[in-house]
């Protein structure tokens, strides 16, 4: 097979699979419209810090840059495991550690006063990168029922359909991630 | 376990997806990563510029995303999923774009200390939730401009703070004076522009220390200048 079926070739089932491709497409587009307003939320409040520390007194590039990293490289390893389904284990390590150098970075923050309560900016610092950072846990559950599942089972045709999702669903929270480091991590240090 | 889930005949979304398309995306998004993080660290340059260039390669980087990780547009499939996209980045544009724009006037406009020079400059008001605003009070010295249709007489004044300056025209025509030149505007004492009627003098307090130029706003090409100096 060398091009993909159109529709009149479709059986029933590969066209029910495309349909909800395209309605978690269409929740993934949403999802994309609920960050972009907490994007705006976070630019416009970025020097709202009540004559309190900054983002570039508080946040590391470094640190963000190992995230960025991280998540780059799983959602890489998604497309892998696409291939290969045992990648999909290098995804939930790596989506793991990304979540725990997120959680590191808050602990310091909170650890030094510097909560949500602190000032505008904390709160849409907060508010955005917890957003973001529960999508990644819940993918990680997500993830690590649908590979019990494939354990128990093996890839069955709704097992695959199930990882073709998450697969999606993975590197939209990787294309979210580039603007959080651009837009959180680098742009407060380029002096506008 | 290395089983091939695309010999199970599913459609997965990347049926036009292969190792390389994923290595290439890859590496095009760490090239895409340290870029902007090594321009930003070694301040290669500061300000807009710099804000531009990381903006536009984190969208480069979105876009190379969507199309080695996501392979969106490939195939005769998936053109409603783009159209679809294409329609959210639209409403995102909108959204964040007004939301910024709106703000940022709101904020030029409206900002905290804005409000409170000019209300010391216009109410005489001294003193707010406790604070000191800048008001003057007591007599001081008055600064008298006189505005014609080809210059403003004396054109540069030195005064100090809590001094007084009369813009009085002898043209016979209403003046719009406004502070800063043309081409970027500046406020002082909260106040942007000051209307000098033809048949009365306009008073303002100079409470703001610096140096400050203003022209008049029909005819650019008529400057002043004054500076301001604590007492």
């Amino acid at each position: 097979m060398n091009h993909a079926p159109t529709r009149d070739e479709m059986t029933h089932e590969e066209a029910a699979d495309d349909r909800t491709m395209f309605g978690f497409w269409v929740y993934l587009m949403t999802d994309l419209l609920m960050f972009a307003v907490l994007f705006a939320v976070f630019a416009v409040l970025l020097n709202s810090t009540d004559g309190g520390p900054g983002a570039t007194d508080l946040l590391s590039p470094q640190i963000a840059l190992i995230n960025t990293v991280l998540l780059l490289t799983s959602s890489f390893t998604v497309g892998l495991g696409l291939q290969a389904v045992t990648w999909f284990g290098l995804t939930f390590l790596l989506g793991a550690a990304f979540l725990g150098v997120e959680l590191y970075e808050f602990y310091e923050l909170i650890h030094h006063g510097h909560t949500m309560q602190s000032s505008a900016f904390l709160s849409a610092f907060f508010v955005l990168l917890s957003t973001h950072g529960l999508h990644i846990a819940a993918g990680l559950l997500w993830l690590g029922i649908i590979l019990i599942y494939v354990l128990k089972r093996g890839l069955t045709r709704s097992n695959v359909r199930k990882l073709a999702l998450l697969s999606l669903f993975w590197h939209f929270l990787d294309i979210v991630w580039i603007f959080i480091f651009t837009v959180v991590y680098l742009m407060p240090f380029t002096g506008v | 376990m290395a089983e091939h889930i695309q010999n199970n005949g599913i459609t997965t979304g990347n049926e036009h997806g292969s190792v390389r398309s994923y290595v290439i995306g890859f590496i095009l998004s760490l090239v895409l990563t340290a870029i902007p993080y090594y321009m930003v660290t070694e301040q290669l340059m500061t300000g807009r510029t710099l804000l531009l260039i990381i903006l536009g390669i984190a969208l480069a980087q979105m876009f190379v995303q969507i199309f080695f990780f996501l392979h969106l547009g490939r195939g005769p499939k998936p053109l409603y999923n783009v159209i679809f996209f294409g329609a959210t980045a639209g409403l995102i544009v909108l959204v964040v774009g007004a939301s910024l724009l709106i703000m940022d006037n709101l904020y030029r406009n409206m900002s905290p200390q804005e409000i409170t020079v000019r209300m010391a400059q216009e109410e005489n008001i001294a003193e707010l939730n406790g604070l000191s605003t800048g008001a003057c009070q007591g007599n001081n010295a008055n600064h008298i401009v006189v505005i014609s249709s080809e210059s403003v007489q004396p054109q540069y004044i030195e005064a100090s703070r809590c001094d007084t300056l009369s813009f009085a025209v002898e043209d016979g025509e209403d003046h719009m004076i406004m502070f800063g030149s043309y081409e970027e505007p500046v406020s002082y004492g909260g106040m942007y522009d000051v209307i000098v009627r033809s048949d009365r003098s306009k008073i303002i307090t100079l409470n703001e220390v610096g140096n400050f130029t203003y022209h008049d706003h029909s005819n650019p090409d008529i400057i002043g200048s004054f500076s301001v100096v604590e007492p």
